[in-house]
């Protein structure tokens, strides 16, 4: 039962049955980084634009700052601390390789986006790349590093190189 | 050699901190909590000028869960901070100069709890004119900020006799150039967590670039010995210069020591906006002249930089800024003036770069303007002018000599891109997209310049358990210094990482070493560890050579312990080095940032020299433009970390074309109109090209004995003015205001479709 003013919440969080009382005027984010202690995914911006809150509901990426917690109510939920198994995910592990990270604060929404956008489509265009991609922001990196563990990642798992820019850039316009 | 992992071979480097980093496991300070721990919360001025005639607090404080309010009144020492020229108010007083200005704050046990308290304070405030640009602080008529009035600092250098000189020039040319208030936009906003200690101690765990000097001012806010506070500062979620003054640290340490408890803080976004610095705007006017060869004669500059309401490091950005203001150029006859003055905008302050940006932007311009005129090709021109080997520095000084200046000219008049630059083939057909390329070039002085106290130094330890331990006073806030420690100290004793153990970011537990900025600390932890190698290593061998009864000059370290030169295995380990010696085996060390021996304030020894051009593909519907290749060239000596040397190119580069193109914190009547990332536009993967090439060029003169220079800021210097030459190349247009603006290219574009031609400016 939950308390006075409180609701009763109940959902899968990286593979657990988690149950809690919760004010129903709770974001996503702060249930899982105040509650339940996930601090992976970080807060930025609060309103959507950073990508840094970014979570799995069942397997599609959304910004943890933009729901509220009773929308997630009986959905499952992964964070980037249920991205990896006993090993790293191979696109964590093609991070670390490519240097795809700096400050890391970007990282962990970066992660759960790309997984996302990787499970749907194994071999993304340099386009389709940028739109998974375009809710994410980092400051510190300038995107190459993180353009090289996707390209690593994709050419691994595939044995094919991803879409060239070269290909990109023939029809593509200035905005 | 062309900077990629594929170049690197095994230098290539796996950061030690990745791990932490890609499973989300790494606890930022602003992750940290603590049981029974209340949340902060600052009450910021609504104003951007006002007196405050009263602060009422008694309703917020009755509130249950409301641990401590506090206003100026609680702060037990001296209320002022500041990293070099401390005129800011921890909480105001009788009144407040920009909209971040804090008034009172509040420690709740819930953060909607402090929030709601937050709401309860009543202020009554007298708004008061507001000064919202460097113009309307310099009117005699103008309120004055603080007591010695609305100018922070003047800065005045004159060689020869420009005036005179300007008359015996072929060709002058005149710009007046504007930047943006550019903000770090660090992801990680401001926050950390402030505990009270048994023994009356108190330990912050928040993020800052130089931990002693934070503790050092905290001591003077609280009345409290240094001794008392622990100031914990890494890891750190970026920072580009913007965590270097405090921000939230004085609340969160006022806040716990009243209420006994251990807070909370963590900026908001908008609430960073509001309160966080950002780089200075300037206005730069620049006059410059040269002879009927090519060669500049005279250089005359204005710079006027709004600096905000409190100084900060505004002095020191403009001496920066004032000594890069000529480029990496021999010029005869020079007369810079440079102001700063307080307004009632956002407060400005260090940023990647400190104000060599700003006029490397207005300087390269002159350069393509020169040329234009005298009809000179651009590069051309600047390999005319260029300093070589043996000229002083911008200041006339001396400095260490490096062929780097002309290093990353040669390799950009090399480059594929700019030897193609005039091919016509493979362009869009469609007319009103338009390719163009340009470059630029810079040079960038480390190290916070003659004149100013700027220690350095660190300790090497071998631990009870055997480790070999490094301590520095640095900070890790993304730049890989923790990788580049470990390439170093592998490089020194071909030991293994898991030899190792790295401290830094906790002044409990590490030397003063000063700070990390001024992409100092990679040059500095080298030279440092080059001092203590000798005395560590001798002592250590010493005591191996006393276990296994060989001569020291037979024995070397390796992975896990002392070996036999040539030999397999260690002989004996470090652990059982360690626990041979009577009293731990360390050496420590301390010194000075090198110096230029020639007293001209802030003039700068060591430089970094980077040159890079750009493609760019314009569109005249739009008026949008896209970077579409990119070629750095960087000197800066030895590449110890190839990835961290990679990425602070490639990200300072992005940094800087959001500089460009999209950033700019706009003020309103000193109120901002950008609050928050929907409106200030930063660079995502869409406006990045996947063409980037670097060329880092390692050779140093023989004899050179300073090692590698910082990268830390270059990258962001030389961009804007190459991309802007480049728009145009591409159509003709000069832009002198960043960022570039669509709607204005539009107008311009709008004469060229009507087919008018393409001059315009
Ligand atoms: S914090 Fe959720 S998108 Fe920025
Ligand atoms: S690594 Fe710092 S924001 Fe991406």
């Amino acid at each position: 039962m939950a308390q006075p003013g409180l609701i009763y919440w109940k959902s899968e969080v990286n593979g657990v049955e988690t149950v809690l009382s919760v004010s129903p005027s709770l974001r996503l984010i702060d249930l899982l980084r105040d509650k339940l202690e996930l601090t992976g995914p970080k807060l930025s911006c609060g309103i959507g634009r950073c990508g840094a809150c970014m979570v799995l509901l069942d397997g599609k990426p959304v910004n943890a700052c933009l729901v509220m917690a009773y929308q997630c109510s009986g959905k499952r939920i992964t964070t980037v601390e249920g991205i990896s198994g006993q090993e790293l995910h191979p696109i964590q592990q093609a991070f670390l390789t490519e240097g795809g990270f700096q400050c890391g604060y970007c990282t962990p929404g970066m992660i759960v986006t790309l997984k996302a956008l990787l499970d749907e489509n194994p071999s993304p265009s340099r386009g389709e790349l940028e739109a998974g991609l375009c809710g994410n922001l980092c400051r510190c990196t300038g995107y190459g590093g993180i353009e090289r563990a996707v390209r690593q990642f994709v050419k691994a798992r595939s044995g094919t190189e991803p879409t060239t820019s070269g290909e990109l850039a023939a029809g593509m316009d200035a905005h | 050699m062309r900077l990629s992992k594929s170049a690197s071979d095994d230098r290539w480097h796996v950061r030690p901190d990745g791990v932490g980093k890609v499973t989300g496991e790494l606890k930022y300070l602003t992750d940290m909590r603590l049981p029974g721990m209340l949340h902060g919360k600052v009450l910021r001025s609504p104003h951007p000028h006002a007196w405050i005639l009263s602060i009422r607090t008694e309703k917020a404080s009755r509130l249950p869960g409301v641990h401590a309010v506090i206003t100026h009144e609680d702060v037990p020492g001296m209320n002022r901070f500041g990293i070099a020229f401390p005129d800011q108010p921890a909480l105001c007083e009788d009144r407040v100069r920009y909209v971040g200005d804090a008034v009172a704050a509040v420690a709740a046990e819930t953060e909607e709890l402090a929030e709601y308290a937050l709401g309860l304070i009543e202020v009554d405030y007298e708004p008061l004119p507001v000064i919202d640009s460097p113009e309307a602080g310099l009117d005699p008529a103008a309120p004055k900020l603080h007591p010695a009035g609305n100018v922070l600092h003047r800065t005045n250098y004159k060689r020869g006799d420009a005036e005179e000189a300007f008359s015996r020039c072929a060709y002058v040319v005149e710009g007046t150039y504007e930047t943006p208030r550019q903000m770090h936009t660090y992801l990680e906003t401001e926050g950390g967590l402030f505990v009270p200690e048994p023994h009356g101690r108190l330990t912050i765990y928040s993020a800052t670039q130089h931990g002693f000097k934070d503790r050092m001012q905290l001591s003077r806010i609280l009345g409290m010995p240094e001794a008392c506070i622990r100031v914990v500062s890494s890891p750190i979620g970026g920072s580009f210069g913007g965590k270097d003054e405090l921000n939230v640290q004085p609340y969160g340490a006022l806040l716990a020591l009243k209420s006994g408890k251990p807070v909370k803080m963590h900026n908001t976004r908008k609430e960073s906006v509001r309160a966080g610095i950002k780089r200075h705007p300037m206005k730069i006017r620049m006059k410059t002249g040269i002879d009927g060869e090519g060669r500049i004669i005279a250089h005359q500059v204005r710079i006027t930089a709004d600096t905000g309401a409190y100084a900060t490091l505004g002095a020191p950005v403009l001496n920066f800024a004032t000594e890069h203001a000529s480029g990496p150029y021999r010029i005869g006859h020079v007369d810079i003036e440079g102001i700063s003055v307080y307004t009632n905008n956002g407060v400005s302050g260090e940023f990647r770069g400190f104000g060599g940006n700003q006029v490397v932007f207005a300087m390269e311009g002159q350069m393509d303007r020169l040329a234009e005129a005298a009809g000179i090709d651009p590069w051309q021109l600047r390999h005319i002018n260029l300093r070589g080997m043996g000229d002083p520095g911008p200041f006339a000084q001396r400095i260490v000599q490096t062929d780097g200046a002309r290093q990353v000219w040669a390799s950009v008049a090399e480059c594929a891109l700019w030897s193609n630059r005039h091919d016509r083939s493979g362009r869009p057909e469609e007319p009103w997209l338009r390719i163009g390329t340009g470059a630029a070039i810079t040079m960038h002085g480390a190290g916070l310049g003659f004149g100013i106290p700027d220690p350095a130094g660190g300790t090497l330890r071998l631990t009870a358990d055997g480790k070999i331990q490094a301590a520095f006073g640095y900070e890790e806030f993304g730049q890989g210094l923790l990788a580049s420690l470990e390439l170093m100290l592998k490089d020194l004793f071909c030991c293994a990482a898991g030899d190792l153990e790295i401290v830094i970011g906790d002044t409990d537990r590490v030397p003063h070493s000063g700070s990390s900025t001024a992409s100092r600390a990679t040059s500095m932890m080298w030279m440092a560890l080059q001092r203590m190698k000798g005395p560590f290593k001798s002592r250590l061998l010493g005591k191996a050579s006393e276990l296994t009864g060989l001569p020291a000059e037979r024995l070397e370290t390796g992975p896990g312990g002392v070996y036999e030169k040539g030999g397999e295995g260690p002989l004996v380990t470090y652990k059982e080095v360690a626990a041979a010696c009577g009293e731990p085996l360390s050496t420590h060390t301390e010194f000075h940032y090198p110096t230029t021996p020639d007293a001209i304030m802030g003039a700068h020894y060591l430089y970094t020299y980077a040159a890079v051009c750009v493609k760019v593909m314009v569109n005249l519907l739009t008026g949008r433009v896209k970077v579409l290749d990119q070629y750095h060239a960087v000197a800066a000596g030895p590449v110890i970390n190839p990835q961290g040397y990679l990425g602070q190119i490639e990200g300072g580069s992005v940094m800087a074309l959001g500089f460009t193109l999209t950033e700019d914190a706009l003020m309103d009547g000193g109120q901002y109109v950008t609050k928050n990332l929907d409106t200030y536009l930063i660079p995502t993967l869409s406006d990045i090209h996947e063409r980037f090439e670097l060329h880092a060029i390692e050779e140093l003169p023989e004899g050179d004995s300073f090692g590698p220079r910082g990268v830390g800021e270059v990258g962001s210097v030389a961009l804007a003015p190459a991309i802007v030459s480049a728009i145009h190349d591409a159509t003709g247009v000069r832009i002198a205001k960043l960022p570039v603006s669509p709607e204005k290219l539009q107008r311009h574009f709008a004469r060229i479709l009507a087919g008018e031609g393409e001059e315009a400016s």
